[in-house]
């Protein structure tokens, strides 16, 4: 009878906390984005405007800085809940584009490579693997978004003081929870585009191609049929309405405010039943 | 050598087929080419429904006065006014007691909801007519049908035929058949215009079908017997040449870029200003010529902003014969470009 | 033009080239292969499919020159008439059966339904895939779709069959198997050209190998040729005898015998000889003393010995 001497043992060491091991997938999916020279130059494009608007709102408060260019303090732009409308709708495009970009290469080359085997056979679940794929763009289009917003809100509000602050509270609410809702949005159909298709070109034309056909398709729906909600499939337009509502800024769009979520809503839904039906660890043949 | 040749081009548009017209991963394109034919359609369903036969023999009421009613009148109040409907009826149960009373002003059908005698709705519905219907047809066509939905079938179906090879690595197994290279180029190209033709001229001709059903008989025939049939050839015409130009356009981008998606993305964007571009570059573009062939004008859109409506500019459409050789001289020389390129192609499997 | 006869018997390589921007696939190769089973053996990266590639078209040669049977690999159309490739690549166009596979792109040589449905069954069925041959391709395992695939580049009757690496995956049985069909298609005077890792699978079947190393050919011919030109190493020779220790004090009388060693079992000896004619002439006289020889092989005119004297000091392909 053989023996066999018993020299494997277990790794015993101390073990990263679970709740956090989906940042792994995060950390990686940076490191590969950021070899991108354009993405460097496009995200540092994104803080352009925030960093205008910031000068903006100091020149606003600054009666020697506008004495010095001879502005009348009444003529500049009121920093109101429009211009932080119009600040969050240029992040927003921007958002957009940086999805467009950085979007496909998020599982697309996992499937073209049929890496998910090899995620899947460690402890490690979908669930996870989605949530460390969608925190690379969470992270990033919040970088561009809505954390300039609140910094923007809280410079206005220091420069403005605290009775300004205490009236535009809510204004804080809407840069928040509005850009949120927008890229979590975006982050669900990049996501959602780069799992149906394995190659990260198309997943990206898919990306632009979503809303370019939902714009067109809303507009040809309420052009037939006469009526207006042809545009909830427009999600820019429904977009527009939702942060018409949040920063009680009349944007135009006819939609009403609960259909606007809803369709958001499906929208978000149908993506994720797409990643639950692609994101597995094997492909089965028929 | 001809028939050599034609024998090898069909086997390979016999492969195509089954990649392009059946596969699942495909579905959007059907989806994409379709559904102005669900709308159209939608618009079918609907006017028949809300055709009244009373309509026919309705008495007009001025807008001023039917733009007069209020909520909260009764029944009687809006008589009083109006006069009687064209129609009326009640629904009553236990807790429902509602009346609904029409009226036309020529142009357009007023419905006026009474719940328990006191006016709740107002709804208001433009009557169909053919003329407002044909520019809209126009308009979905132009700015809907050509620009975006074919548009980008023909981006996924011809760029999929050699560069989604390349990335499906099983573009060697047509390399290593003796089939010269333009061969091949000229066999996927057909096979993929054949699908888009198919599916996008199939597409029209069902929007046509019911745009042109959905009318009443009289209406039907009078636009028949008038030009209807050369607007179905036109727009049916229109669809397959914007299959063969951008079809032609996407397949080299296929296989001149390992990218493609940034020449599309720069046709597209060319494509959609277009509108804005002076006369002389308009016509540096495949919609320009495609418009030109368009039986029916479509204005830009009423809700355009009026800065972008500033900017709209008009250029006189290219003549029929030019637009159509036009389209085929740049296709021709697209696809000899493509096939330069296919001559020396070489395979690279790497990962994207 | 027609080739000269002999050129029409060979695959030459003059002076070929090919560099992958600044990496280097093979580097001026020059070869001659003639009729038989070629094979190709090299550490991973040494240039092989690169060579396969070459000599197919699926790559252009940044210098250098390629003919196969005189025909220019830039001429698909005659030259594929004659060549079937069954690359590495395991990846097949989608929803095809492996029947519609094979058939189908037999149909791309311009032949007839029937022809190309009898082509393709025959060609299934020398690969033993009948069975399977209406599932479809997708749902094989490994050594099926290297079947299927080896069916499809053989299946117009290839006077040229490239193989990158055809037995991976395959069970023992069907390695036999196919080993056996390479012999009997080089036996009707056809190029069967194989790379492979299995050194003894190369051994049994090659009437020749191309060594690779680091995109250089290294070594070309049949193995007891190459072997007997690495004059850096002493041949190895084994005896068995009856005693083979007094063998031993025998040829350590010969100054061209550099090493002797007893085999661990007693009934041989593992010799090293500089000069392998010298020790045959004198072996003769030494079995004439009293020592019973039962046999004598050389112990390393194998592509084994030869891959580790001429590649296996060199370390891993960068």
């Amino acid at each position: 009878m053989a023996v066999y001497k018993r020299t494997y043992k277990g790794y015993a060491g101390a073990r990263t906390p679970e709740w956090s091991r989906f940042l792994i997938v995060t950390r990686y999916s940076y490191a590969r984005l950021f070899q991108s020279k354009f993405l460097i130059l496009f995200l540092t494009v994104c803080f352009f405007y925030p960093l205008g608007a910031a000068l903006f709102i100091y020149a606003a408060h600054n009666l020697s800085f506008l004495r010095m260019f001879r502005i009348p303090a009444g003529d500049l732009f009121a920093i109101d809940p429009r211009f932080f409308y119009f600040y969050s709708n240029f992040q927003g495009a921007m958002a957009y584009l940086l999805t467009a970009f950085a979007g496909p290469s998020l599982i697309s080359p996992d499937l073209t490579n049929n890496a998910l085997p090899l995620y899947f056979s460690r402890p490690f679940t979908r669930a996870e693997y989605v949530a460390g794929k969608m925190s690379v763009l969470l992270i990033l289009l919040s970088m561009i978004t809505w954390v300039p917003g609140l910094i923007l809100f809280g410079i206005q509000g220091d420069l403005a003081g605290w009775e300004w602050t205490k009236a535009n509270l809510w204004l804080a609410g809407a840069i928040i929870l509005g850009p949120l809702a927008w890229i979590t949005v975006l982050s669900l159909i990049a996501m959602a585009m780069s799992a149906w298709v394995k190659w990260r070109v198309a997943a990206g034309a898919l990306i632009l191609g979503v809303f370019f056909a939902g714009a067109g398709f809303g507009r040809a729906i309420n052009g037939v049929l006469r009526i207006q909600s042809g545009t909830l499939i427009d999600l820019t337009e429904v977009k527009s309405a939702i942060w018409g509502s949040m920063f009680r800024y009349d944007t135009g769009t006819g939609l009403d405010v609960s259909d606007a979520w809803i369709a958001l809503g499906i929208a978000s839904t149908l993506c994720l039943l797409l990643l639950v039906k692609k994101v597995r660890a094997l492909e089965i043949v028929k | 050598m001809i028939r050599p040749w034609c024998r090898q081009i069909l086997a390979v548009i016999r492969l195509e087929m089954r990649k392009t017209f059946f596969a699942r991963r495909g579905w959007w394109v059907y989806l994409l080419a379709f559904a102005p034919v669900a709308i159209w359609a939608g618009h079918a369903i609907d006017v028949s429904r809300s055709r009244d036969p009373a309509l026919a023999s309705a008495k007009t009421v001025p807008s001023f006065a039917l733009d007069s009613i209020e909520t909260g009148m009764t029944p009687d109040e809006v008589i009083a006014k109006l006069g009687q409907p064209y129609s009326r009826r009640a629904f009553r149960t236990r807790r429902i007691d509602r009346e609904v009373m029409s009226y036309t002003d020529g142009g357009n059908t007023y419905t006026f909801v009474f719940d328990h005698g006191e006016l709740h709705g107002i709804r208001h519905a433009e009557l169909c007519n053919l003329n407002q219907d044909s520019v809209i047809f126009a308009a979905v066509f132009q700015y809907f049908f050509l620009r975006l939905a074919i548009f980008f079938g023909c981006a996924g179906i011809f760029m999929n035929l050699f560069r989604g090879e390349m990335i499906d690595k099983s573009l060697h197994f047509y390399l290593l058949a003796p089939m010269r290279r333009e061969v091949l180029l000229v066999g996927k190209y057909l096979a993929g215009l054949l699908a888009t033709v198919v599916i996008f001229t199939g597409s029209a001709a069902l929007q046509l079908l019911i745009f042109v059903a959905h009318f009443d008989s009289q209406v039907r025939a009078e636009y028949l017997n008038g030009p209807g049939w050369s607007q179905i050839a036109a727009y049916l015409g229109v669809t397959a040449l914007a299959c063969l130009g951008y079809g032609s356009v996407f397949l080299a981008a296929g296989l001149l870029f390992r990218n493609p998606i940034i020449p599309a993305a720069a046709v597209l964007l060319w494509e959609n200003v277009n509108l804005f571009l002076p006369a002389a570059l308009k016509k540096i573009s495949v919609i320009f010529y495609l418009q030109s062939l368009c039986p029916v004008v479509a204005p830009p859109g009423r809700d355009m902003s009026p800065v972008l409506a500033l900017l709209v500019s008009n250029a006189e459409p290219a003549p029929a014969a030019l637009a159509v050789a036009g389209l085929i001289v740049v296709t021709l020389a697209v696809l000899a470009m493509a096939a330069r390129k296919a001559r020396r192609l070489e395979i690279n499997y790497g990962t994207d | 033009m027609t080739p000269p006869p002999i050129e029409a018997s060979l695959i030459r390589f003059d002076n070929v080239s090919r560099f992958y921007g600044e990496v280097l696939g093979v580097n001026r190769v020059t070869l001659s292969i003639p009729p038989g089973i070629t094979s190709l053996v090299g550490p991973n990266g040494s240039g092989k499919t690169t060579l396969m590639n070459l000599m197919t078209g699926l790559v252009r040669p940044t210098r250098g020159a390629i003919r196969v049977l005189g025909i220019a690999p830039d001429d698909p159309e005659n030259l594929f008439r004659l060549v079937g490739y069954a690359t590495q690549f395991d990846s097949f166009p989608k929803g095809l059966t492996g029947f519609q596979f094979v058939y189908s792109f037999l149909r791309l040589f311009g032949k007839s339904h029937a022809e190309c449905e009898a082509l393709a069954s025959q060609s299934i069925e020398r690969v033993h895939m009948s069975e399977a041959a209406d599932r479809k391709v997708a749902a094989y395992s490994k050594g099926m779709r290297q079947r299927i695939r080896l069916a499809q580049a053989m299946a117009h009757d290839p006077r040229v069959l490239v193989l990158d690496e055809p037995l991976n995956g395959l069970d023992p049985l069907v390695r036999a198997e196919t080993i056996a069909l390479f012999r009997e298609l080089a036996a009707e005077g056809r190029h069967v050209i194989v790379s492979s890792h299995i050194l003894h699978e190369v051994d049994m079947i090659s009437d020749q190998v191309i060594l690779l190393s680091n995109g250089y050919v290294v070594a070309e011919g049949q193995i007891h040729e190459v072997r007997s030109e690495i004059h850096e190493q002493p041949m190895q020779v084994m005896i068995r005898c009856n005693r083979p220790a007094a063998l031993a004090s025998k040829v350590f009388e010969q100054d061209h015998v550099v090493e002797a060693r007893l085999d661990p079992d007693s009934g041989g000896l593992l010799i090293k000889t500089r000069d392998a004619d010298r020790f045959y002439r004198m072996l003769n006289q030494i079995a004439l003393d009293g020592i019973e020889i039962e046999s004598v092989a050389p112990a390393d005119d194998n592509v084994n010995s030869v891959y580790e004297y001429l590649i296996g000091g060199e370390g891993p392909a960068k």
